[in-house]
């Protein structure tokens, strides 16, 4: 057992460090309030292109897409240190760790020669098109239709709470070709295509984070199609394994927990239950990241994570919770025209639970998976 | 990084889980508060796994994965001490060890050859002078005595004294971490078999989200005690036994309320790891006095980054 980088590791965080004190600009705090929003995806593009020139945009893919075949670890730390810098990459994450590695395995030829090479020079971002008004948690119940037509596909529906879609080129879509978990199909569509309105949804949670995306007999060919008909839920199961420990939300939480107490011991209010809940908050965030770790070591050697990984998701949001109410109570003001990063970090922090699946299926799976309870009767 | 036990670390868990092969269920008449066994200690001794945290290629990490294997045992002995605190000893202090805080009741006390004191910010280490302590009747499911009256020693230097503390920490988070484990192995038992309305009362959903809450913070408590004792390091120890004493004191009710009135019975030995879970509650002046550690050690510089 060993509880600390090695020499390579340590020198790779250095050089993400190093990377980001250069390249990230004076307001970028500023900028950082409103993942989806205009200034931000403008200035990601910008920001990703130039993580890509110097090799450190997708270093963990294989060489023949752009990559340096670097490990689990390396991808790691460099997710760890964008998130906890207020993740200057933007929507274009998504690339780097599922998307892209979707395509690689399951993508047709002309799919991975058109999609892949932009997203390993930062050029292109994605939206995620899954959830619908009628299915969340319940996935599988999405009702967005594609109709073939000889050899097209012919897509109505409506898409909710996508992120990025303003300014996406590009969406990983689900849509029903059948019924049942069988009958749902991935569409690669250009967010372009006629047919498709993207409306953004006013929200707590920052400019132009969260969207309604309308399909009005969108046409899209049959070679828009990711994998065969019918083959999404398992390749969405792939690639969302891709992302078992999902965002690295600890870094974050734990970089505002401290700049929180730093900002209290200046005015000289860093006391009492202000120590405690500090202290509390630390705690969860350190095992956040010790679960999270543990499941990197285990994809590292090659072994497959289970219900662990739904452990670091319910430990990560325990402690983004912690520190966000940390915040609301010791320094309200980071609501209210205060410190941009820290409302950034409260925006994002209280969405943990819900975005990418809510906590309580997280406990479903921990209590009949790794505790083996029955079943609920359905 | 690398969570995985080396070879050696290995070997001397597979021959701990051997010896507690032995110690693993209580005896069918057992109805009282705590279950002692000689010879458990006795096994330990000559197995030499005392020493282990001595040996370079196991260390204090393995000794800590061995108190949180012998925690999950319904028997007890001294054992978190013995592996993790005594090792950082300045001289050779006989076992088994207990702690003295302000004069209250604590855990072997009674059975105590060395006394660590732990006065205010005084910390002492003692040979137990004969005679000195007392067995006392408890509800903890610990052997429980107290010392007659204040023993006065000489305070430790503050290198040794925060030594010592940091120790403490990590064996209580180890020993917590094991508790834990076995009070939910147990009450997850009884949730798999016990029906209710017709099916298992651990098919409802009410129940299995405490349950799962309870594991995610078993494990974390875990992980962030065999850090403490990989590194050593004040802040981690302080970190690991806050989230054990907090783990600990949510954890425990929920544990018992799914027992029913079962649970209540000392038939039923849920209590053999509740009621020491709650003996480490109030242990190093509970979870007030970890927050304080934790914000000493790991708040004192003001960058936001020390955490590579
Ligand atoms: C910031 C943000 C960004 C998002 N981005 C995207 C995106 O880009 N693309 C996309 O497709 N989706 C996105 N989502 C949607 C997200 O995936 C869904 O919100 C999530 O799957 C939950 O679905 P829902 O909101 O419909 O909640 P519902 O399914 O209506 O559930 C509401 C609540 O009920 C409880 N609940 C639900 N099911 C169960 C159960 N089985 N057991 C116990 N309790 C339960 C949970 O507390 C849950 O939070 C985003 C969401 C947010 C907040």
């Amino acid at each position: 057992m060993e509880f600390q980088w090695n020499k390579e590791q340590q020198a790779f965080r250095a050089t993400v460090r190093e990377f980001l004190d250069r390249h990230l600009p004076d307001n970028w705090e500023r900028i950082a309030h409103g993942p989806g929003s205009t200034a931000q995806s403008h200035f990601s593009r910008q920001f990703c292109a130039n993580l890509a020139a110097a090799g450190l945009l997708v270093p963990h893919w294989p060489q023949r897409w752009g990559g340096q075949d670097a490990d689990a670890w390396s991808a790691f730390i460099l997710a760890e240190e964008m998130w906890a810098a207020g993740e200057p990459r933007g929507g274009q994450y998504m690339n780097v760790n599922w998307i892209g590695p979707t395509l690689m395995r399951f993508g047709s030829e002309a799919q991975q020669r058109r999609y892949i090479p932009p997203m390993a020079q930062g050029e292109t971002l994605w939206c995620q098109g899954f959830s619908e008004p009628e299915a969340g948690s319940d996935l599988a119940s999405l009702r967005t239709k594609a109709e073939r037509n000889q050899d097209q596909y012919c897509i109505n529906g409506q898409k909710i709470w996508t992120s990025y879609a303003a300014e996406a080129e590009t969406c990983f879509l689900l849509a029903r070709t059948g019924s049942g978990k069988k009958g749902i199909s991935i569409f690669l569509v250009p967010m372009d295509t006629p047919g498709i309105t993207v409306v953004e949804i006013p929200s707590l949670i920052g400019e132009g984070d969260i969207h309604e995306v309308f399909f009005e007999n969108v046409m899209v060919p049959a070679s828009a199609m990711l994998g065969e008909e019918g083959q999404a839920w398992d390749i969405v199961r792939t690639a969302l394994s891709l992302e078992r420990v999902g965002i690295p939300r600890f870094a974050l939480a734990s970089r505002m927990l401290r700049r929180a107490i730093a900002m209290l011991k200046q005015r000289n209010d860093f006391h009492h239950g202000a120590v405690t809940q500090a202290a509390r908050a630390h705690a969860a965030c350190e095992a956040a990241r010790l679960f999270s770790y543990e499941i990197i070591d285990q994809r590292q050697k090659g072994n497959t994570v289970g219900a662990e990984a739904s452990v670091a998701r319910v430990a990560t949001v325990n402690a983004e919770r912690m520190v966000a109410e940390y915040v609301v109570e010791h320094l309200p003001e980071a609501l209210a025209g205060g410190d941009p990063l820290l409302l950034a970090h409260h925006q994002r922090g209280i969405v943990a639970g819900i975005a990418s699946g809510a906590a309580e299926i997280q406990l479903n799976l921990i209590a009949t998976q790794l505790l083996q309870l029955p079943r609920e009767p359905r | 990084m690398d969570f995985s036990p080396n070879p050696d670390q290995i070997a001397l868990n597979s021959a701990l889980d051997k010896l507690a092969e032995n110690f693993k269920t209580p005896p069918t008449d057992f109805r009282r508060f705590a279950l002692l066994d000689n010879s458990l200690d006795q096994a330990l001794e000559n197995g030499g796994f005392f020493e282990a945290a001595n040996i370079p290629e196991l260390g204090p990490v393995s000794a800590a994965m061995m108190v949180e294997t012998l925690a999950r045992l319904p028997y007890t002995a001294e054992v978190a001490l013995s592996m993790l605190v005594r090792p950082q000893l300045e001289g050779d202090w006989p076992r088994p060890l207990a702690l003295v805080e302000n004069g209250r009741p604590g855990r072997f006390v009674a059975e105590a050859a060395t006394l660590i004191i732990l006065d205010g910010d005084q910390v002492g280490l003692l040979s137990a002078p004969a005679g000195a302590t007392v067995k006392v009747e408890s509800l903890f499911a610990y052997p429980m005595g107290k010392t007659k009256e204040q023993l006065a020693f000489t305070p430790l230097d503050n290198t040794q004294a925060s030594r010592i503390r940091t120790w403490l920490r990590v064996a209580l988070s180890a020993e917590v971490a094991g508790l834990l484990q076995s009070a939910l192995d147990a009450a997850t038992e009884h949730l798999r078999l016990r029906k209710q309305f017709g099916r298992p009362l651990g098919s409802f959903q009410a129940v299995q989200h405490r349950m799962a809450e309870c594991a995610v913070l078993t494990r974390g408590v875990r992980l962030l005690a065999l850090q403490a004792a990989w590194s050593g390091d004040a802040g981690d120890a302080a970190v690991a036994a806050l989230h054990a004493q907090e783990s600990a004191s949510r954890a425990v009710y929920d544990l018992h309320q799914f027992m029913g009135a079962m649970g209540m019975t000392l038939e039923f030995p849920l209590h053999l790891w509740t009621y020491r879970l709650k003996a480490l509650l109030s242990e190093l002046n509970g979870r007030s006095a970890q927050a304080h550690a934790v914000s000493e050690y790991c708040f004192l510089d003001n960058s936001e980054k020390s955490d590579d």
